[in-house]
C-alpha cells in the first residue's frame, strides 16, 4: 500500500470505533450461516438463495477486474466453484468473503487465459453497443458515454477503493451491507468509499473543466 | 462533477446524512447521476440451474453403493486380471500417485524446483513436501493450490514446502518475496521466515525477506498474524510489520504514518539501545501518534517496561477511549481479556479469530503431514 500523508487522519480516524450492524444485516448474516450449512448438506435451493443474496456483490468485485460482459459469465463460474468447495468452508458466517475470493482469484485467471489481455478502457463502449436494445432506449448518447467513461475511471482507481466504489454505485449497495457481505469492518468500507469517491472525482474533473474552457473560448463569453 | 463541494462530500460522517455511505439524509446529486448512469451494468440475471450438490460425507450414497458392490467386485477382479496380464509385459512404471501439493506455473524466467527448470509452456509442475523453489534475478513462479490460495513467487526467492495436509499448510520462505492471496480458512496458511512466523487470518498480502533474515509484511485485504517466541504482532489491510533474526515481529503500523513516528518505532523495536534511549524513542512515538496509529500503540501495551505502560495507556486512551469494562490497573498488569476488549474496540478485525485459530495452528498440527520442520520454533 502506497504510503500517504497525513492527509486523512480524520479518515482513518472515522474507521475506529466498531460500530454495531443493523438488525436486519445481522440476521442476514445469520440466515447465511443457516443458509450455508443447508447448502453444504446439499440443499439446492438454499444454494439458489445464497446466489440471489451474494450475486451483486460477486458480480460487483468483477466488474472491478474483468469486461463487463466476462463479469456476467463469470458470476456463474464463481458459484460454480463454490459449489464445488463448499464442503471446505468451515466458517459459515464469512460465506461472502470467501465468494469474494474466489472471485477475485478467477478475474486473475480470466487476465491470465485473455493473451493478449483486452483492455477495460474499451470495454464499456463495446458492452454498450452489444447490449444497446435491451438497455433503456431513452438514454441519450451522451449518458451512454459518461456512463462508459466513469465505470473505466473508476477502474483506472486502486483496487480497494474501485472494488468498494463499483459496489456503491453500480451494484447498489450500502457501505453497512458492503461491510456485512464482505466481512470488512465498517471503517475499512466507509474509508475506501470517501478516499476512492475523491480520487474519482479527481479523475472526472479535469476532462470537464477542460470542455469548460472550451465552451467558454467558443462562445467568446466568459462564463459558462 | 462540482469540485466546490468535494471538501464536505469527502469527510465521512459519524453518523447518519451520509448518503454515499447508507444513502441517508440528503440526496446529493452528483452521487445520485452516478449512481442512475452507472445502474445500466448493474447485474440482473437470475440464478442458473446449479448441479446436484456433491456431498463432502459418503454415507447417503452408502445404500447405491451396496447395490452396486456386485456390479463393482467383479468390474475389479476383471480389471487386476488384465493389469496383472498387462503391466508385466510391457515392463512400465505404474502411473504416478497425484499427491498434496501445490502446482507451480511459470511467470518468466526459468524458475526451479530442486535441480528441475521449469520452462516456458510447460504443463504446471508439482510441489511438494521437503522440495525447494528457487527464483533468479530473471524468474518468477506462481504456486496454487484448491484450497488454499494462490501464492506469487517474485525474482531472488527460495521457498520450501513444510506441510501440506488436510488442516494446516506451512511454507518457510528463506528469501526472496511473495504475495499471498489466500482463501483457505483463517489460521490455515502458515509461512515461516527466518524472524517469525506469519498465520494468515483471511487476506492478501505481500512477504519479503532479505538475506539477512530481516522481514516486512504488508497486509493489502483482511489481517495477518504474526508471531515469534510468543511475540504477537497484528497487521490489518494498509498496515506493516518489520521483524528482525532474535528479535521477531516489530510494532504493526500503518504506513502513512509520519516518517519520525515510522523511524522512532523502528529504532525502538530493533536497535540496541539503552532503557534511556528506548524512552527517548517512545516519547517520540506518542508525540507525534494519531488516532490512526491506535493500532501500534495498542501493541506497545504488551512491549514497553512497566514504568512506560501508564503513558502509552494515556495516549491510546485519548486516541481511542477503552471500553466501559476495561481498568487501566487491569491494563497495567497486562489483563489478556482486557486488552482483548479494546483492540475489538479500535474497529480492526475480532481478536478472538486470532486467539481461536491461534490454538489451532501452534499447539495441534494432526491432520497436516509433516515435511522438514519449521527451524527455530
Amino acid at each position: 500500500m502506497a504510503s500517504r500523508s497525513g492527509d486523512n487522519v480524520d479518515l482513518l480516524a472515522a474507521g475506529l470505533g466498531r460500530q454495531p450492524v443493523s438488525d436486519p444485516l445481522a440476521r442476514e448474516i445469520s440466515d447465511d450461516a443457516t443458509l450455508v450449512r443447508a447448502a453444504q448438506a446439499g440443499d439446492r435451493a438454499a444454494f439458489g438463495r445464497l446466489y440471489e443474496r451474494y450475486a451483486r456483490l460477486i458480480h460487483g468485485v468483477l466488474l472491478a477486474k474483468v469486461p463487463v460482459g466476462a463479469a456476467d459469465d463469470l458470476v456463474q463460474d464463481v458459484f460454480l466453484r463454490a459449489l464445488r468447495r463448499l464442503s471446505t468452508l468451515r466458517e459459515s458466517g464469512s460465506f461472502g468473503a470467501w465468494l469474494a475470493a474466489i472471485a477475485r482469484n478467477l478475474a486473475n485467471d480470466y487476465h491470465r487465459r485473455s493473451l493478449p489481455e483486452e483492455p477495460l478502457a474499451d470495454d464499456a463502449t463495446e458492452h454498450r453497443v452489444s447490449h444497446e436494445e435491451a438497455r433503456v432506449q431513452t438514454r441519450t448518447a451522451e449518458d451512454a458515454s459518461s456512463a462508459a467513461a466513469i465505470l473505466d475511471a473508476i477502474r483506472s482507481l486502486p483496487d480497494a477503493y474501485r472494488e468498494t466504489l463499483i459496489l456503491r454505485l453500480v451494484e447498489g449497495l450500502t457501505g453497512p451491507e458492503i461491510a456485512a457481505r464482505t466481512g470488512l469492518t465498517h471503517g475499512s468500507v466507509r474509508v475506501n468509499l470517501h478516499r476512492g469517491m475523491e480520487q474519482l472525482r479527481a479523475k472526472l474533473s479535469p476532462p470537464q473543466a477542460a470542455v469548460s474552457q472550451k465552451r467558454r473560448r467558443c462562445n467568446g463569453r466568459g462564463e459558462e | 462533477m462540482d469540485a466546490a463541494k468535494n471538501k464536505t462530500a469527502n469527510e465521512p460522517q459519524a453518523n447518519g446524512n451520509d448518503y454515499l455511505w447508507d444513502g441517508s439524509g440528503a440526496p446529493d446529486p452528483e452521487i445520485r447521476k452516478l449512481e442512475a448512469l452507472l445502474g445500466e451494468f448493474r447485474h440482473d440475471r437470475p440464478a442458473p440451474p446449479f448441479p446436484e450438490m456433491v456431498l463432502s460425507r459418503g454415507w447417503t450414497l452408502f445404500p447405491l453403493r451396496m447395490r452396486l458392490f456386485p456390479v463393482l467386485a467383479a468390474t475389479a477382479a476383471a480389471l487386476l486380471a488384465v493389469a496383472a496380464i498387462v503391466f508385466p509385459r510391457q515392463g512400465t512404471q505404474p502411473p504416478p500417485v497425484a499427491v498434496a501439493g501445490w502446482e507451480v506455473s511459470r511467470r518468466a524466467g526459468t524458475p526451479q524446483i530442486g535441480s528441475t527448470a521449469i520452462h516456458a509452456n510447460e504443463r504446471p509442475s508439482r510441489f511438494g513436501l521437503g522440495q525447494v523453489l528457487e527464483t533468479d534475478a530473471q524468474s518468477r513462479a506462481s504456486l496454487q493450490a484448491e484450497d488454499v490460495g494462490r501464492i506469487e513467487i517474485e525474482p531472488n526467492s527460495r521457498v520450501r514446502v513444510l506441510t501440506m495436509g488436510q488442516g494446516l499448510k506451512r511454507i518457510a520462505l528463506d528469501r526472496g518475496k511473495i504475495s499471498a492471496f489466500i482463501w483457505s480458512p483463517p489460521g490455515q496458511f502458515v509461512v515461516d521466515t527466518p524472524s517469525a512466523t506469519t498465520v494468515d487470518l483471511g487476506c492478501a498480502y505481500t512477504l519479503q525477506v532479505d538475506d539477512s533474515g530481516n522481514g516486512l509484511v504488508r497486509t493489502s485485504l483482511g489481517w495477518v498474524g504474526f508471531k515469534l517466541n510468543g511475540h504477537e504482532s497484528f497487521i490489518p489491510a494498509g498496515a506493516a510489520c518489520a521483524t528482525r533474526p532474535k528479535v521477531g515481529p516489530g510494532t504493526p503500523y500503518f504506513e502513512d504514518a509520519s516518517a519520525e513516528f515510522r523511524a522512532a518505532l523502528a529504532r525502538f523495536d530493533f536497535d540496541d539501545s539503552t532503557a534511556e534511549q528506548r524512552s527517548a524513542e517512545l516519547a517520540i512515538v506518542l508525540a507525534h501518534s494519531r488516532k490512526g496509529d491506535a493500532l501500534t500503540l495498542w501493541h506497545l501495551l504488551a512491549r514497553v517496561d512497566q514504568g512506560q505502560r501508564g503513558l502509552v495507556y494515556d495516549r491510546l486512551y485519548r486516541l481511542v477511549p477503552a471500553p466501559a469494562s476495561v481498568t487501566k490497573e487491569g491494563i497495567l498488569r497486562l489483563d489478556q481479556p482486557m486488552l482483548d476488549l479494546w483492540w475489538n474496540a479500535l474497529g480492526f478485525e475480532d481478536i478472538s479469530i486470532w486467539r481461536h485459530w491461534e490454538r489451532s495452528w501452534s499447539g495441534d498440527t494432526s491432520g497436516a503431514t509433516s515435511g522438514t520442520p519449521a527451524t527455530g520454533r
